[in-house]
């Protein structure tokens, strides 16, 4: 095993690997910040190139690219509030108010940092992992999966900005777009008007463009003024700011680290679900929740982390049973096939250097993402306050581009443009848009996995899954303890008062 | 005197180019001779589909001598879009398409919502490659043919991505072997599907051979019958379900999905295509497909090619579609049942 680790880090010593590896990882940082565009067409686009490369330098440039995206979208995430991609939409709940608060450099010194100790946690435990991966994945099933979407859900009254109804209005919103398109059970087009273009739904990435860029950017040409009003708040953080902020909170990085490792490892949940789970998570055990939403770094910290954790959990499938955890996974496997390596568990006694190789590739991606990002955020952090006569066009040009490139369609450029009114609107009367997108991120995961869970188990099948059934437990439990809380601080105070009245007639 | 030899062997020299240029031509004839050619391909640019059509394209063009051949991924709609889009081009031989033939032949038996096109008018123009698909159990499972799956007392719980393919041959599968189907759909991939069956949460799959491949070697996983007209050389023990049929109408369904699975990835073109250009294409593709060198660099690729005729497949398309005619009341009766 130690001469495999040590194979693995040779083979990516060698001068050509490590240069695709650094040109991965900077051509993941640019696709990572155009919005809409992600990991999965990064590696996509790099595939053709790597046909006759030898496998060091081929995965270096591939999983270096692909690595690189989680940075590069939670920079935009964390500036203008526009998700570089669909996985860094949790990054817009704290990151973008840190900003506004004139700490982007601290947000992106803390993104950074933390995506880095999630990427080198991730591949640590990955070799611990392998064991416990198969009963793992044996014993979760649609009925978790639920039970995690719905964890995901809680999340939404701490963006319902004081009216719980409208938040739930806003989600309810989101729920509904993500019914538009073919259903997943029978493929009976649901609101779709007998349009063709409909029946593929509405793509996530291009109403995030919609709904935070465009309609921001409308906010700011209808009120003048800037992104972030720097004559009132200076950009007052540094990016080790950041950086001492992921180590200080080691705790969560970790927490974060382990459960993006096994939202990678488990098919059917995604990078964003897993985004929204990590913040779930980070609010629920933080000691300071009421301050997640208005700039708590925290709230940076988790979904980074797990983020970064996410890539090498995704090999573990594929070690353990030759199922690829994720789309990202499926494109590296292409890779493994064209060198003659059938993916599967026979790679652990015949061809452990080359996993090792993957393990190092996203270890050392991860810090030369790190450190590229440290190097050039405080320049980045700058970009927001910058004059509107520049940052609009340019802003709304990436978008445009951006919503076309995701699907190569014109549709989606109009339909952009829609959910950009719709964004600007529901900010303008205090509809919550996060709670939207959460309300779309997570319908389709509940729709599907309820359908399973039902299908495969009967209608009581939460009586029958009890992994499921102590995951609901802790959810409403962990829901509801804060109103308990509140309701009897209420209730002590009354007392109190009553007493002070009391004693005062 | 020198200069005079070196003007006559350069006035030979051109000569004997102008003999060969005129033959280099006939290969590739005037229609496509310095256009650009099109391919529609109604897959996302990630997938197998496109990275056959990218590997493939220069040596077409080479072939055609066309400057240029241009893959346009046009995904949506489970590959309906890009076909609709095709079924409306101009037949001019400038734009043809490039897919899975079988998704598109089923959707219209099915009476899909999105097909805008006639399957049986578009001109085919060449297979690339066939994949035999399989049924497949779990590896604890105690199912070790189709006899068990009949005698199991209980509907055969069968793990579907959705209403594709592979939905519809397991459909007239269970019909025509004889044993009751519980279709769970709404898995969100092969991978989704794979690990039901390997936990047991569902009885069986549909693959293809390659697709499985690992989890089969590893003992996660138990071919049980083939959806083919013969057994497969790569594992010659597995029975095709239309041997174990002895009633001649189910022998003709399950006949008529195997067929239309054979056709498998081709290039197509739009329906009236000029039919000078329907030669020259279907020419190119023959010489691109046959020759050993291509079908080497594919192979290592692990993009294998079995190449058929479009002549044959246009034949095909004609005669599957009659027999399967009969299938939509089965499609039907299964769609609801999910419904």
């Amino acid at each position: 095993m130690v001469d495999a680790i040590w194979a693995g880090l040779a083979a990516l010593a060698a001068p050509q690997a490590l240069g695709f590896m650094v040109i991965g990882v900077c051509y993941g940082i640019v696709i990572g910040i155009l919005p809409g565009l992600g990991g999965i067409v990064a590696m996509a686009l790099l595939l053709p190139f790597t046909w006759d490369m030898d496998f060091a330098p081929a995965m270096g440039l591939l999983l270096g690219a692909h690595i690189a995206t989680i940075w590069g979208s939670s920079v935009t995430s964390i500036l203008f509030r526009v998700p570089g991609a669909a996985k860094s939409i949790a990054l817009i709940f704290d990151g973008f108010p840190m900003t506004q608060k004139g700490e982007a450099s601290r947000a992106l010194g803390a993104s950074a940092a933390a995506a880095l100790m999630g990427g080198v946690i991730g591949a640590v435990f990955l070799a611990v992992s392998i064991p416990i991966t198969r009963p793992v994945m044996m014993a979760l099933g649609p009925a978790e999966f639920l039970m995690l979407a719905l964890w995901g859900l809680t999340v939404l009254a701490t963006f319902s900005e004081g009216s719980i109804l409208k938040g739930l209005a806003a989600a309810g919103l989101g729920l509904l777009t993500a019914f538009i398109g073919m259903d997943l059970v029978t493929a009976t087009p649901r609101f779709t008007f007998g349009s063709i273009y409909l029946l593929d739904g509405i793509s996530f990435p291009v109403a995030m463009i919609g709904l935070f860029a465009i309609a921001e950017m409308m906010k700011l040409f209808a009120t003048g003024g800037a992104l972030v009003e720097r004559d009132l708040t200076a950009e007052s953080s540094s990016v080790w700011q950041g950086v001492r902020d992921a180590f200080s909170h080691w705790g969560l990085v970790f927490r974060s680290s382990l459960l993006g490792l096994w939202i990678g490892v488990l098919p059917g949940i995604g990078a964003s679900v897993g985004g929204i789970a990590a913040y779930a998570q980070a609010l629920r055990t933080s000691k300071s929740p009421e301050t997640f939403g208005k700039g708590n770094v925290e709230g940076v910290i988790g979904p980074d982390a797990t983020l970064g954790a996410n890539e090498g959990g995704g090999l573990l499938p594929t070690l353990a049973l030759g199922i690829p955890g994720g789309e990202g996974m499926a494109i590296v496997l292409i890779a493994f096939i064209g060198l003659g390596v059938v993916p599967g568990p026979k790679m652990l006694t015949d061809h452990l250097d080359l996993v090792f190789t993957l393990v190092w590739v996203i270890a050392l991606a991860s810090m030369v993402t790190a450190v590229i990002g440290l190097i050039i955020s405080p320049y980045l952090a700058r970009v927001p306050s910058l004059n509107n006569n520049i940052i609009i066009p340019l802003v709304l040009s990436v978008c445009v581009i951006g919503a076309y490139a995701a699907r190569g369609q014109v549709s989606d450029v109009i339909v952009a443009a829609v959910f950009g009114v719709i964004g600007y609107v529901m900010d303008k009367y205090r509809y919550s848009r996060a709670t939207f997108v959460i309300g779309m991120v997570l319908a389709v995961m509940i729709e599907r996995n309820l359908h399973l869970s039902i299908s495969l188990y009967g209608d009581w099948f939460i009586f029958k899954r009890p992994v499921a059934a102590i995951m609901l437990v802790f959810i409403v439990v962990t829901t509801a303890w804060p109103f308990y809380r509140n309701w009897k601080r209420d209730r002590e105070l009354r007392k109190l008062a009553l007493a002070e009245t009391g004693r005062a007639t | 005197m020198l200069r005079k030899w070196k003007s006559a062997a350069a006035g030979l020299a051109a000569s004997a180019l102008l003999a060969v240029l005129p033959l280099a031509g006939a290969s590739a004839g005037p229609v496509y001779d310095g256009k650009d050619v099109t391919v529609i391909v109604p897959n996302s640019a990630a997938g197998t589909m496109s990275r056959y059509a990218q590997m493939l394209a220069p040596h077409l063009a080479k072939n055609l001598g066309a400057d240029n051949v241009r893959i346009d991924n046009q995904p949506g709609a489970g590959s309906l879009k890009g076909t609709n889009a095709l079924w409306n081009s101009k037949p001019d031989g400038m734009t043809i398409g490039f897919t899975n033939i079988p998704t598109l032949l089923i959707a219209q038996i099915a009476e899909s919502p999105g097909v805008r096109f006639d399957a049986t008018k578009f001109v085919y123009l060449g297979r690339v490659a066939a994949e035999p698909r399989l049924m497949l159990v779990g590896g604890n499972s105690p199912i070790k043919s189709v006899d068990d799956i009949r005698n199991l007392g209980r509907p055969f719980v069968f793990a579907s991505q959705g209403t594709d393919e592979d939905f519809y041959t397991m459909v007239v599968l269970a019909s025509a072997l004889g044993y009751e189907l519980k279709i769970v759909t709404g898995y969100e991939g092969e991978a989704d599907t794979s690990l039901a069956v390997i936990k047991g949460d569902a009885d069986g799959q549909m693959t293809s051979w390659t697709g499985s491949l690992p989890q089969i070697q590893a003992g996660d996983k138990r071919p049980i019958v083939f959806a083919t007209r013969e057994r497969q050389d790569v594992a010659p023990d597995v029975p095709t379900a239309i041997e174990l049929l002895k009633d001649e109408t189910k022998k003709g369904q399950v006949e008529a999905i195997a067929d239309i699975l054979n056709l498998s990835r081709g290039f197509f073109g739009p329906p009236g295509m000029d039919e000078a250009a329907v030669a020259e294409m279907r020419a190119a593709i023959e010489k691109t497909l046959t020759d050993p060198e291509v079908v080497k660099e594919m192979a290592a690729k692990d993009l294998p090619i079995v190449f058929a005729p479009g002549e044959k497949q246009q034949k095909t398309v004609g005669q599957v579609f009659a027999a399967a005619k009969d299938l939509t009341p089965t499609f039907k009766q299964a769609l609801a049942q999910i419904k």
